[in-house]
Protein backbone atom coordinates (compact mmCIF):
# COMPACT_ATOMS: atom_id res chain seq x y z
CA UNK A 1 0.00 0.00 0.00
CA UNK A 2 2.80 2.43 0.83
CA UNK A 3 4.63 1.83 -2.49
CA UNK A 4 1.36 2.52 -4.25
CA UNK A 5 0.98 5.77 -2.35
CA UNK A 6 4.57 6.75 -3.17
CA UNK A 7 4.05 5.96 -6.82
CA UNK A 8 0.89 8.01 -6.85
CA UNK A 9 2.67 10.95 -5.26
CA UNK A 10 5.52 10.72 -7.76
CA UNK A 11 3.16 10.83 -10.72
CA UNK A 12 3.30 14.38 -12.19
CA UNK A 13 -0.40 14.25 -12.95
CA UNK A 14 -1.37 13.85 -9.32
CA UNK A 15 -0.40 17.31 -8.07
CA UNK A 16 -2.16 18.89 -11.03
CA UNK A 17 -5.26 16.84 -10.31
CA UNK A 18 -5.17 17.78 -6.65
CA UNK A 19 -4.49 21.43 -7.37
CA UNK A 20 -7.40 21.66 -9.75
CA UNK A 21 -9.84 19.97 -7.46
CA UNK A 22 -9.67 22.19 -4.37
CA UNK A 23 -10.60 20.66 -1.03
CA UNK A 24 -12.26 17.69 -2.64
CA UNK A 25 -8.85 16.40 -3.67
CA UNK A 26 -8.13 15.54 -0.07
CA UNK A 27 -10.70 12.82 -0.44
CA UNK A 28 -8.38 10.93 -2.78
CA UNK A 29 -6.00 10.39 0.12
CA UNK A 30 -8.67 8.92 2.43
CA UNK A 31 -8.18 5.25 1.57
CA UNK A 32 -4.39 5.59 1.74
CA UNK A 33 -4.56 7.20 5.15
CA UNK A 34 -7.42 5.25 6.68
CA UNK A 35 -6.09 1.80 5.67
CA UNK A 36 -2.61 2.06 7.23
CA UNK A 37 -3.95 3.97 10.22
CA UNK A 38 -6.49 1.29 11.06
CA UNK A 39 -3.89 -1.43 10.44
CA UNK A 40 -1.49 0.18 12.91
CA UNK A 41 -4.21 0.86 15.46
CA UNK A 42 -5.55 -2.70 15.40
CA UNK A 43 -2.07 -4.25 15.51
CA UNK A 44 -0.89 -2.01 18.32
CA UNK A 45 -4.13 -2.33 20.27
CA UNK A 46 -4.16 -6.13 20.24
CA UNK A 47 -0.45 -6.35 21.03
CA UNK A 48 -0.79 -4.00 23.97
CA UNK A 49 -3.88 -5.80 25.30
CA UNK A 50 -1.98 -9.08 25.34
CA UNK A 51 1.49 -7.96 26.37
CA UNK A 52 0.61 -5.01 28.65
CA UNK A 53 4.03 -3.51 28.04
CA UNK A 54 2.75 -0.09 29.10
CA UNK A 55 1.46 -1.18 32.49
CA UNK A 56 3.19 -0.04 35.66
CA UNK A 57 2.44 1.00 39.20
CA UNK A 58 1.45 4.67 39.21
CA UNK A 59 3.35 5.36 42.41
CA UNK A 60 3.20 9.12 41.92
CA UNK A 61 -0.57 8.98 42.35
CA UNK A 62 -1.07 5.95 44.58
CA UNK A 63 1.60 6.58 47.22
CA UNK A 64 0.26 8.28 50.31
CA UNK A 65 1.71 11.78 50.36
CA UNK A 66 1.03 14.81 52.55
CA UNK A 67 1.73 18.22 51.04
CA UNK A 68 2.19 21.40 53.02
CA UNK A 69 3.71 24.88 53.12
CA UNK A 70 2.92 25.52 49.48
CA UNK A 71 4.66 28.59 48.11
CA UNK A 72 3.69 29.78 44.65
CA UNK A 73 4.92 32.52 42.40
CA UNK A 74 3.31 33.33 39.06
CA UNK A 75 4.79 36.25 37.16
CA UNK A 76 3.86 37.37 33.68
CA UNK A 77 6.94 37.48 31.49
CA UNK A 78 5.52 38.01 28.01
CA UNK A 79 2.96 36.91 25.50
CA UNK A 80 2.77 34.32 22.80
CA UNK A 81 0.29 35.38 20.14
CA UNK A 82 -1.14 33.94 16.95
CA UNK A 83 -0.50 30.33 17.88
CA UNK A 84 -2.11 27.55 15.86
CA UNK A 85 -2.04 25.00 18.64
CA UNK A 86 -4.47 24.93 21.54
CA UNK A 87 -1.66 23.80 23.89
CA UNK A 88 1.76 25.29 24.48
CA UNK A 89 4.88 23.67 23.07
CA UNK A 90 6.72 21.34 25.41
CA UNK A 91 3.86 20.99 27.88
CA UNK A 92 5.05 18.30 30.32
CA UNK A 93 2.71 18.99 33.21
CA UNK A 94 0.97 15.64 32.70
CA UNK A 95 4.15 13.61 32.43
CA UNK A 96 5.71 13.51 35.90
CA UNK A 97 8.15 10.77 34.90
CA UNK A 98 9.94 13.06 32.44
CA UNK A 99 12.98 14.51 34.12
CA UNK A 100 14.06 18.11 33.52
CA UNK A 101 17.03 20.19 34.61
CA UNK A 102 17.89 19.40 38.20
CA UNK A 103 18.43 22.29 40.60
CA UNK A 104 19.92 22.26 44.04
CA UNK A 105 17.48 22.92 46.83
CA UNK A 106 18.13 23.59 50.47
CA UNK B 1 5.23 5.19 58.64
CA UNK B 2 2.54 7.70 59.30
CA UNK B 3 2.66 11.21 57.83
CA UNK B 4 1.68 14.16 59.95
CA UNK B 5 0.99 17.62 58.70
CA UNK B 6 4.26 18.87 57.29
CA UNK B 7 5.88 21.77 59.00
CA UNK B 8 9.17 23.48 58.55
CA UNK B 9 10.90 26.52 59.85
CA UNK B 10 13.10 27.32 56.87
CA UNK B 11 11.06 29.16 54.27
CA UNK B 12 11.93 28.99 50.59
CA UNK B 13 12.91 32.64 50.31
CA UNK B 14 12.32 35.96 51.91
CA UNK B 15 9.45 36.89 49.59
CA UNK B 16 7.83 33.55 49.86
CA UNK B 17 8.85 32.39 46.43
CA UNK B 18 11.08 29.51 45.61
CA UNK B 19 14.81 29.93 45.54
CA UNK B 20 16.37 29.46 42.14
CA UNK B 21 19.67 27.72 41.95
CA UNK B 22 19.90 27.24 45.67
CA UNK B 23 23.16 25.74 46.87
CA UNK B 24 23.32 22.05 47.45
CA UNK B 25 21.21 20.88 50.29
CA UNK B 26 21.21 17.57 52.03
CA UNK B 27 22.27 14.88 49.66
CA UNK B 28 19.96 12.35 48.19
CA UNK B 29 18.22 9.65 50.08
CA UNK B 30 20.67 7.03 51.06
CA UNK B 31 23.70 9.12 50.17
CA UNK B 32 23.75 11.40 53.09
CA UNK B 33 26.76 10.98 55.25
CA UNK B 34 28.75 7.79 55.05
CA UNK B 35 27.06 4.98 53.16
CA UNK B 36 25.30 2.49 55.36
CA UNK B 37 27.61 -0.31 56.37
CA UNK B 38 26.91 -3.21 58.60
CA UNK B 39 24.45 -1.62 60.97
CA UNK B 40 25.19 -1.89 64.63
CA UNK B 41 21.97 -1.90 66.58
CA UNK B 42 21.86 0.97 69.00
CA UNK B 43 19.43 2.68 71.21
CA UNK B 44 17.18 5.12 69.35
CA UNK B 45 18.31 8.64 70.01
CA UNK B 46 16.47 11.90 69.87
CA UNK B 47 16.30 13.36 66.36
CA UNK B 48 18.01 16.70 65.73
CA UNK B 49 16.26 20.03 66.15
CA UNK B 50 12.91 20.00 64.35
CA UNK B 51 12.85 21.96 61.11
CA UNK B 52 16.55 22.58 60.79
CA UNK B 53 18.08 20.97 57.72
CA UNK B 54 20.84 18.50 58.46
CA UNK B 55 24.28 20.06 58.24
CA UNK B 56 27.61 18.31 58.05
CA UNK B 57 29.34 18.00 61.35
CA UNK B 58 32.24 20.47 61.56
CA UNK B 59 35.55 19.23 62.86
CA UNK B 60 35.68 19.35 66.58
CA UNK B 61 37.86 22.13 67.94
CA UNK B 62 39.54 21.77 71.30
CA UNK B 63 37.78 23.90 73.83
CA UNK B 64 39.84 26.56 75.55
CA UNK B 65 40.65 25.70 79.14
CA UNK B 66 38.43 26.92 81.92
CA UNK B 67 35.52 27.38 79.49
CA UNK B 68 32.61 25.04 78.92
CA UNK B 69 32.66 23.37 75.55
CA UNK B 70 30.02 24.75 73.16
CA UNK B 71 27.18 22.42 72.32
CA UNK B 72 28.09 20.24 69.40
CA UNK B 73 25.66 20.46 66.48
CA UNK B 74 23.67 17.37 65.82
CA UNK B 75 24.98 16.06 62.51
CA UNK B 76 23.24 13.75 60.10
CA UNK B 77 23.96 10.15 60.94
CA UNK B 78 22.40 6.91 59.98
CA UNK B 79 20.15 5.78 62.74
CA UNK B 80 19.66 2.04 62.94
CA UNK B 81 16.46 0.47 64.19
CA UNK B 82 16.97 -3.07 65.43
CA UNK B 83 14.23 -5.25 63.96
CA UNK B 84 15.77 -8.62 64.79
CA UNK B 85 13.64 -11.15 66.62
CA UNK B 86 16.22 -11.75 69.33
CA UNK B 87 15.86 -15.48 68.88
CA UNK B 88 18.85 -17.71 68.31
CA UNK B 89 19.17 -19.67 65.10
CA UNK B 90 17.88 -23.19 65.40
CA UNK B 91 14.59 -24.20 66.94
CA UNK B 92 11.70 -21.77 66.48
CA UNK B 93 9.10 -23.11 68.84
CA UNK B 94 5.33 -22.87 69.04
CA UNK B 95 4.53 -20.56 71.97
CA UNK B 96 1.98 -23.06 73.28
CA UNK B 97 3.44 -26.56 72.94
CA UNK B 98 7.04 -25.99 71.88
CA UNK B 99 6.65 -27.84 68.57
CA UNK B 100 8.72 -26.71 65.61
CA UNK B 101 6.53 -27.97 62.78
CA UNK B 102 4.88 -24.66 62.01
CA UNK B 103 3.46 -23.46 58.70
CA UNK B 104 1.51 -20.48 57.48
CA UNK B 105 -2.09 -21.45 56.79
CA UNK B 106 -3.83 -19.56 54.00
CA UNK B 107 -7.24 -20.50 55.34
CA UNK B 108 -6.48 -19.42 58.90
CA UNK B 109 -4.32 -16.52 57.69
CA UNK B 110 -1.98 -17.33 60.54
CA UNK B 111 0.93 -19.48 61.59
CA UNK B 112 -0.39 -22.86 62.70
CA UNK B 113 1.40 -25.43 64.84
CA UNK B 114 1.03 -28.90 63.34
CA UNK B 115 0.93 -30.50 66.80
CA UNK B 116 -1.42 -28.41 68.91
CA UNK B 117 -3.14 -26.42 66.10
CA UNK B 118 -2.37 -23.20 67.92
CA UNK B 119 -2.77 -20.21 65.59
CA UNK B 120 -0.95 -16.92 65.89
CA UNK B 121 0.69 -14.15 63.91
CA UNK B 122 3.81 -12.17 64.57
CA UNK B 123 3.41 -8.60 65.81
CA UNK B 124 2.82 -5.74 63.41
CA UNK B 125 6.29 -4.58 62.40
CA UNK B 126 5.51 -0.86 62.37
CA UNK B 127 4.17 -0.91 65.89
CA UNK B 128 6.73 -3.32 67.27
CA UNK B 129 9.78 -1.49 65.94
CA UNK B 130 8.53 2.11 66.11
CA UNK B 131 8.39 2.52 62.35
CA UNK B 132 5.15 4.48 62.58
CA UNK B 133 6.54 7.62 64.15
CA UNK B 134 5.88 10.90 62.40
CA UNK B 135 7.60 11.22 59.03
CA UNK B 136 7.88 14.95 59.59
CA UNK B 137 10.26 14.21 62.46
CA UNK B 138 12.68 12.23 60.29
CA UNK B 139 16.14 13.73 59.95
CA UNK B 140 19.06 12.04 58.28
CA UNK B 141 18.61 8.42 57.42
CA UNK B 142 16.88 5.87 59.56
CA UNK B 143 17.60 2.32 58.51
CA UNK B 144 15.94 -0.79 59.81
CA UNK B 145 18.56 -3.41 60.53
CA UNK B 146 17.21 -5.69 57.78
CA UNK B 147 18.39 -3.22 55.14
CA UNK B 148 22.06 -3.84 55.93
CA UNK B 149 24.45 -4.13 53.00
CA UNK B 150 24.24 -7.54 51.38
CA UNK B 151 27.21 -9.86 51.71
CA UNK B 152 27.42 -12.05 48.64
CA UNK B 153 30.00 -14.36 50.22
CA UNK B 154 27.65 -15.55 52.94
CA UNK B 155 26.19 -18.68 51.44
CA UNK B 156 26.66 -21.52 53.91
CA UNK B 157 25.55 -21.48 57.52
CA UNK B 158 25.62 -24.01 60.31
CA UNK B 159 22.49 -24.38 62.42
CA UNK B 160 22.88 -26.04 65.78
CA UNK B 161 19.89 -28.06 66.90
CA UNK B 162 19.09 -27.14 70.50
CA UNK B 163 17.15 -30.40 70.79
CA UNK B 164 19.87 -32.98 70.14
CA UNK B 165 22.99 -30.92 69.59
CA UNK B 166 23.46 -31.86 65.94
CA UNK B 167 24.83 -29.33 63.51
CA UNK B 168 23.16 -28.93 60.14
CA UNK B 169 24.76 -27.00 57.29
CA UNK B 170 22.38 -25.18 54.94
CA UNK B 171 22.80 -22.96 51.90
CA UNK B 172 21.15 -19.74 53.05
CA UNK B 173 20.91 -18.51 49.46
CA UNK B 174 18.48 -21.35 48.82
CA UNK B 175 16.63 -21.93 52.07
CA UNK B 176 16.18 -20.58 55.56
CA UNK B 177 14.97 -23.78 57.19
CA UNK B 178 16.12 -27.38 57.40
CA UNK B 179 15.21 -30.49 59.31
CA UNK B 180 17.60 -31.86 61.83
CA UNK B 181 18.64 -35.18 60.37
CA UNK B 182 18.80 -36.75 63.86
CA UNK B 183 15.73 -35.59 65.74
CA UNK B 184 13.64 -34.37 62.79
CA UNK B 185 12.89 -31.01 64.34
CA UNK B 186 12.70 -27.96 62.11
CA UNK B 187 15.68 -25.62 62.36
CA UNK B 188 15.22 -22.02 61.26
CA UNK B 189 17.40 -19.02 60.53
CA UNK B 190 15.96 -16.58 63.05
CA UNK B 191 18.71 -13.96 63.01
CA UNK B 192 19.13 -11.28 60.37
CA UNK B 193 21.97 -12.78 58.41
CA UNK B 194 23.33 -10.15 56.02
CA UNK B 195 22.85 -12.01 52.76
CA UNK B 196 19.61 -10.24 51.87
CA UNK B 197 17.43 -13.27 52.54
CA UNK B 198 16.03 -12.08 55.85
CA UNK B 199 13.87 -8.94 55.67
CA UNK B 200 12.70 -6.67 58.45
CA UNK B 201 9.10 -7.65 57.88
CA UNK B 202 6.90 -9.98 55.88
CA UNK B 203 3.52 -9.30 54.35
CA UNK B 204 1.79 -12.69 54.52
CA UNK B 205 -0.38 -14.06 51.73
CA UNK B 206 -4.09 -13.34 51.98
CA UNK B 207 -5.24 -14.73 48.65
CA UNK B 208 -5.44 -18.51 48.48
CA UNK B 209 -3.84 -20.52 45.73
CA UNK B 210 -7.26 -21.46 44.32
CA UNK B 211 -8.28 -17.82 44.13
CA UNK B 212 -5.03 -17.00 42.35
CA UNK B 213 -5.54 -19.81 39.84
CA UNK B 214 -9.03 -18.51 39.11
CA UNK B 215 -7.69 -15.00 38.57
CA UNK B 216 -4.92 -16.19 36.26
CA UNK B 217 -7.28 -18.41 34.28
CA UNK B 218 -9.75 -15.59 33.81
CA UNK B 219 -6.97 -13.26 32.71
CA UNK B 220 -5.58 -15.72 30.16
CA UNK B 221 -9.00 -16.83 28.89
CA UNK B 222 -9.72 -13.28 27.76
CA UNK B 223 -6.52 -13.34 25.73
CA UNK B 224 -6.64 -16.67 23.94
CA UNK B 225 -7.81 -15.59 20.48
CA UNK B 226 -4.48 -14.11 19.40
CA UNK B 227 -2.22 -15.91 21.85
CA UNK B 228 0.67 -17.98 20.63
CA UNK B 229 -0.50 -21.53 19.85
CA UNK B 230 2.24 -23.07 21.94
CA UNK B 231 1.31 -20.93 24.93
CA UNK B 232 -2.32 -22.04 24.69
CA UNK B 233 -1.38 -25.71 24.57
CA UNK B 234 1.14 -25.43 27.41
CA UNK B 235 -0.85 -23.11 29.68
CA UNK B 236 -1.38 -24.79 33.04
CA UNK B 237 -2.52 -22.24 35.62
CA UNK B 238 -2.07 -24.82 38.39
CA UNK B 239 1.67 -24.26 38.00
CA UNK B 240 1.32 -20.92 39.74
CA UNK B 241 3.82 -20.39 42.54
CA UNK B 242 3.66 -18.30 45.65
CA UNK B 243 6.69 -16.02 45.72
CA UNK B 244 7.88 -13.50 48.25
CA UNK B 245 9.52 -10.59 46.47
CA UNK B 246 11.78 -8.20 48.39
CA UNK B 247 11.03 -4.50 48.36
CA UNK B 248 12.58 -1.58 50.13
CA UNK B 249 9.87 0.58 51.63
CA UNK B 250 10.83 4.23 52.03
CA UNK B 251 9.32 7.07 54.01
CA UNK B 252 10.66 10.51 53.20
CA UNK B 253 10.41 14.08 54.41
CA UNK B 254 11.55 16.61 51.85
CA UNK B 255 11.21 20.07 50.36
CA UNK B 256 10.58 20.30 46.61
CA UNK B 257 10.94 23.17 44.16
CA UNK B 258 9.73 23.37 40.59
CA UNK B 259 10.14 26.09 37.99
CA UNK B 260 8.90 26.51 34.45
CA UNK B 261 6.68 28.41 32.03
CA UNK B 262 2.93 28.37 31.77
CA UNK B 263 0.55 29.87 29.26
CA UNK B 264 -2.97 31.23 29.66
CA UNK B 265 -5.19 31.77 26.64
CA UNK B 266 -6.24 35.40 26.36
CA UNK B 267 -7.96 35.31 23.01
CA UNK B 268 -9.21 32.78 20.52
CA UNK B 269 -10.18 33.95 17.03
CA UNK B 270 -10.83 32.64 13.55
CA UNK B 271 -9.21 34.06 10.43
CA UNK B 272 -10.67 33.47 6.98
CA UNK B 273 -8.30 33.32 4.02
CA UNK B 274 -8.87 32.91 0.30
CA UNK B 275 -12.09 33.54 -1.57
CA UNK B 276 -14.92 31.63 -3.11
CA UNK B 277 -14.46 27.88 -3.03
CA UNK B 278 -10.96 28.27 -1.64
CA UNK B 279 -12.11 30.05 1.49
CA UNK B 280 -10.50 28.54 4.54
CA UNK B 281 -10.84 29.38 8.17
CA UNK B 282 -8.10 28.90 10.72
CA UNK B 283 -8.28 29.26 14.48
CA UNK B 284 -5.53 31.13 16.31
CA UNK B 285 -4.74 31.57 20.00
CA UNK B 286 -3.14 34.44 21.86
CA UNK B 287 -1.63 33.64 25.23
CA UNK B 288 0.10 35.28 28.15
CA UNK B 289 3.31 33.58 29.25
CA UNK B 290 4.05 33.26 32.97
CA UNK B 291 7.04 32.21 34.96
CA UNK B 292 5.64 29.49 37.23
CA UNK B 293 7.38 28.48 40.42
CA UNK B 294 6.21 26.17 43.15
CA UNK B 295 7.80 25.13 46.41
CA UNK B 296 6.30 22.83 49.01
CA UNK B 297 7.03 20.20 51.62
CA UNK B 298 6.28 16.55 51.03
CA UNK B 299 5.85 13.67 53.43
CA UNK B 300 5.98 10.44 51.46
CA UNK B 301 4.66 7.34 53.16
CA UNK B 302 5.63 3.82 52.14
CA UNK B 303 7.10 4.35 48.71
CA UNK B 304 8.15 0.95 47.41
CA UNK B 305 11.13 0.10 45.24
CA UNK B 306 12.24 -3.30 43.98
CA UNK B 307 15.34 -4.56 45.75
CA UNK B 308 15.99 -7.71 43.73
CA UNK B 309 17.88 -6.98 40.55
CA UNK B 310 16.17 -9.67 38.49
CA UNK B 311 12.79 -8.05 39.16
CA UNK B 312 13.90 -4.51 38.25
CA UNK B 313 10.81 -3.03 36.64
CA UNK B 314 12.92 -0.90 34.29
CA UNK B 315 14.51 -3.95 32.68
CA UNK B 316 12.15 -6.06 30.60
CA UNK B 317 14.79 -7.58 28.36
CA UNK B 318 14.69 -11.04 29.95
CA UNK B 319 11.37 -11.05 31.74
CA UNK B 320 8.25 -8.90 31.82
CA UNK B 321 9.16 -7.30 35.12
CA UNK B 322 6.77 -4.40 34.58
CA UNK B 323 3.98 -6.91 35.26
CA UNK B 324 5.21 -7.46 38.82
CA UNK B 325 5.46 -3.73 39.26
CA UNK B 326 1.92 -3.22 37.97
CA UNK B 327 0.16 -5.40 40.55
CA UNK B 328 1.06 -2.96 43.34
CA UNK B 329 0.18 -1.40 45.73
CA UNK B 330 0.76 -3.51 48.82
CA UNK B 331 -0.56 -2.65 52.26
CA UNK B 332 2.94 -2.65 53.72
CA UNK B 333 1.69 -1.01 56.90
CA UNK B 334 0.23 -4.41 57.81
CA UNK B 335 3.54 -6.27 57.45
CA UNK B 336 4.49 -8.42 60.41
CA UNK B 337 7.85 -9.08 62.00
CA UNK B 338 9.96 -11.64 60.16
CA UNK B 339 9.44 -15.29 60.99
CA UNK B 340 10.92 -17.87 58.65
CA UNK B 341 7.79 -20.01 58.98
CA UNK B 342 5.90 -17.46 56.86
CA UNK B 343 8.21 -18.31 53.97
CA UNK B 344 7.82 -22.09 54.32
CA UNK B 345 6.12 -23.73 51.31
CA UNK B 346 6.67 -20.57 49.26
CA UNK B 347 9.68 -19.48 47.31
CA UNK B 348 11.32 -16.23 48.26
CA UNK B 349 13.68 -14.03 46.33
CA UNK B 350 16.78 -12.73 48.04
CA UNK B 351 17.39 -8.99 48.21
CA UNK B 352 20.58 -8.21 46.30
CA UNK B 353 20.34 -4.41 46.06
CA UNK B 354 21.43 -2.13 48.88
CA UNK B 355 20.02 1.22 49.88
CA UNK B 356 22.80 2.99 48.00
CA UNK B 357 21.96 1.03 44.84
CA UNK B 358 18.40 2.30 44.70
CA UNK B 359 18.68 5.78 46.20
CA UNK B 360 18.97 7.46 42.79
CA UNK B 361 15.80 5.69 41.70
CA UNK B 362 14.09 6.72 44.91
CA UNK B 363 15.08 10.36 44.43
CA UNK B 364 13.66 10.28 40.91
CA UNK B 365 10.46 8.89 42.35
CA UNK B 366 10.39 11.72 44.88
CA UNK B 367 10.74 14.18 42.00
CA UNK B 368 7.95 12.47 40.08
CA UNK B 369 5.71 12.66 43.14
CA UNK B 370 6.53 16.35 43.51
CA UNK B 371 5.62 16.99 39.89
CA UNK B 372 2.36 15.08 40.26
CA UNK B 373 1.47 16.93 43.45
CA UNK B 374 2.07 20.29 41.75
CA UNK B 375 -0.56 19.57 39.10
CA UNK B 376 -3.58 20.78 41.14
CA UNK B 377 -1.83 24.14 41.65
CA UNK B 378 -1.50 24.97 37.94
CA UNK B 379 -5.10 24.65 36.86
CA UNK B 380 -5.27 28.21 35.59
CA UNK B 381 -2.75 27.49 32.84
CA UNK B 382 -5.16 26.13 30.24
CA UNK B 383 -2.44 25.87 27.58
CA UNK B 384 -0.25 23.84 29.90
CA UNK B 385 2.96 24.22 31.85
CA UNK B 386 6.44 23.32 30.69
CA UNK B 387 8.47 22.45 33.79
CA UNK B 388 12.10 23.30 33.16
CA UNK B 389 13.67 22.98 36.60
CA UNK B 390 13.07 20.65 39.49
CA UNK B 391 14.80 19.76 42.69
CA UNK B 392 14.21 18.15 46.02
CA UNK B 393 16.01 18.48 49.32
CA UNK B 394 15.57 15.34 51.37
CA UNK B 395 15.39 16.11 55.08
CA UNK B 396 15.03 12.56 56.27
CA UNK B 397 14.27 9.05 55.12
CA UNK B 398 13.36 5.76 56.74
CA UNK B 399 14.13 2.46 55.01
CA UNK B 400 12.58 -0.89 55.76
CA UNK B 401 12.96 -4.16 53.84
CA UNK B 402 9.69 -6.02 53.35
CA UNK B 403 8.92 -9.26 51.52
CA UNK B 404 5.61 -8.98 49.68
CA UNK B 405 3.49 -11.89 48.41
CA UNK B 406 2.86 -12.57 44.71
CA UNK B 407 1.20 -15.51 43.03
CA UNK B 408 3.29 -15.90 39.92
CA UNK B 409 2.72 -17.84 36.74
CA UNK B 410 5.68 -17.73 34.39
CA UNK B 411 6.06 -18.91 30.83
CA UNK B 412 9.33 -18.86 28.89
CA UNK B 413 8.75 -17.86 25.28
CA UNK B 414 11.50 -19.74 23.48
CA UNK B 415 10.62 -17.99 20.22
CA UNK B 416 12.27 -14.80 21.47
CA UNK B 417 16.06 -14.83 21.77
CA UNK B 418 17.14 -16.63 24.93
CA UNK B 419 13.54 -17.02 25.97
CA UNK B 420 11.59 -14.04 27.23
CA UNK B 421 9.81 -14.97 30.45
CA UNK B 422 6.19 -13.84 30.48
CA UNK B 423 4.61 -13.35 33.88
CA UNK B 424 1.00 -13.41 34.93
CA UNK B 425 1.06 -12.07 38.48
CA UNK B 426 -1.55 -11.79 41.18
CA UNK B 427 -1.05 -9.52 44.16
CA UNK B 428 -1.17 -11.91 47.12
CA UNK B 429 -2.93 -9.31 49.26
CA UNK B 430 -5.64 -7.64 47.19
CA UNK B 431 -5.85 -9.81 44.06
CA UNK B 432 -4.65 -7.20 41.56
CA UNK B 433 -3.88 -9.18 38.43
CA UNK B 434 -1.72 -8.29 35.47
CA UNK B 435 0.07 -10.36 32.89
CA UNK B 436 1.84 -10.70 29.62
CA UNK B 437 0.64 -13.26 27.10
CA UNK B 438 2.86 -14.11 24.11
CA UNK B 439 1.08 -13.18 20.89
CA UNK B 440 0.88 -14.82 17.51
CA UNK B 441 2.15 -12.12 15.17
CA UNK B 442 0.82 -13.78 11.99
CA UNK B 443 -2.68 -13.80 13.48
CA UNK B 444 -2.51 -10.15 14.51
CA UNK B 445 -1.05 -9.23 11.14
CA UNK B 446 -3.87 -11.00 9.33
CA UNK B 447 -6.67 -9.41 11.30
CA UNK B 448 -5.00 -6.00 11.09
CA UNK B 449 -4.71 -6.33 7.31
CA UNK B 450 -8.36 -7.27 7.16
CA UNK B 451 -9.40 -4.28 9.27
CA UNK B 452 -7.08 -1.97 7.31
CA UNK B 453 -8.51 -3.17 4.01
CA UNK B 454 -12.07 -2.52 5.15
CA UNK B 455 -11.04 0.93 6.36
CA UNK B 456 -9.36 1.60 3.02
CA UNK B 457 -12.49 0.60 1.11
CA UNK B 458 -14.69 2.77 3.29
CA UNK B 459 -12.16 5.58 2.95
CA UNK B 460 -12.20 5.16 -0.83
CA UNK B 461 -16.00 5.31 -1.00
CA UNK B 462 -16.16 8.39 1.22
CA UNK B 463 -13.07 10.09 -0.21
CA UNK B 464 -13.79 9.51 -3.88
CA UNK B 465 -17.39 10.49 -3.33
CA UNK B 466 -16.20 13.72 -1.78
CA UNK B 467 -13.73 14.24 -4.63
CA UNK B 468 -16.27 13.77 -7.40
CA UNK B 469 -18.95 15.74 -5.55
CA UNK B 470 -16.48 18.61 -5.07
Amino acid sequence: MLPLLAELAADPVTPMLLADSGDGAVGLAFPFIAGPAVFAAVYGGIYRYYRNTDKRHHFEKETEVAVGNLQRRDQKVGSNNRQRSRTMGGDNSTDPLERVHRISVK
Amino acid sequence: MRPDQPHRSARPSADGGPVQGAPAGPPRGGQQGPPPQQPQPQQPRQPPQQGSPPQPTPPQQPAPPQQPAPPRPQGPQNRIIDTSSGRDDGLDKCPTCGGTDITYSLTAKALVCAYCRHEWNEVNAEEAFGLNTSIADLHGHTLASGTADVREDLTMMTLKCQGCGAEVVINVNQELQARCHWCRQTLSVNSQIPNGAVPDAVLPFQLTREEAIAQISAFADKRKAFAQGRFKSEFVPENVMGVYIPYLVVDGSMHAQLGGRGEVTTRQYTVRTGSGKNTRSETYYDADVYSVQRAFDLLVDDLTVESAQRFDARDNSHATNNILNAVQPYDTENAVAYNSNYLKNFTSERRDLNVRDVDDEVEEKFLSIARAKATPTIGRYDRGVRWEQEGVAVRGTRWVSVNVPVWLYSYADSAVGDGLVHYIAVNGRNGNTMGSVPVSHPKIFAVSCFAGSIAAVIGAVVGFGWFFAG
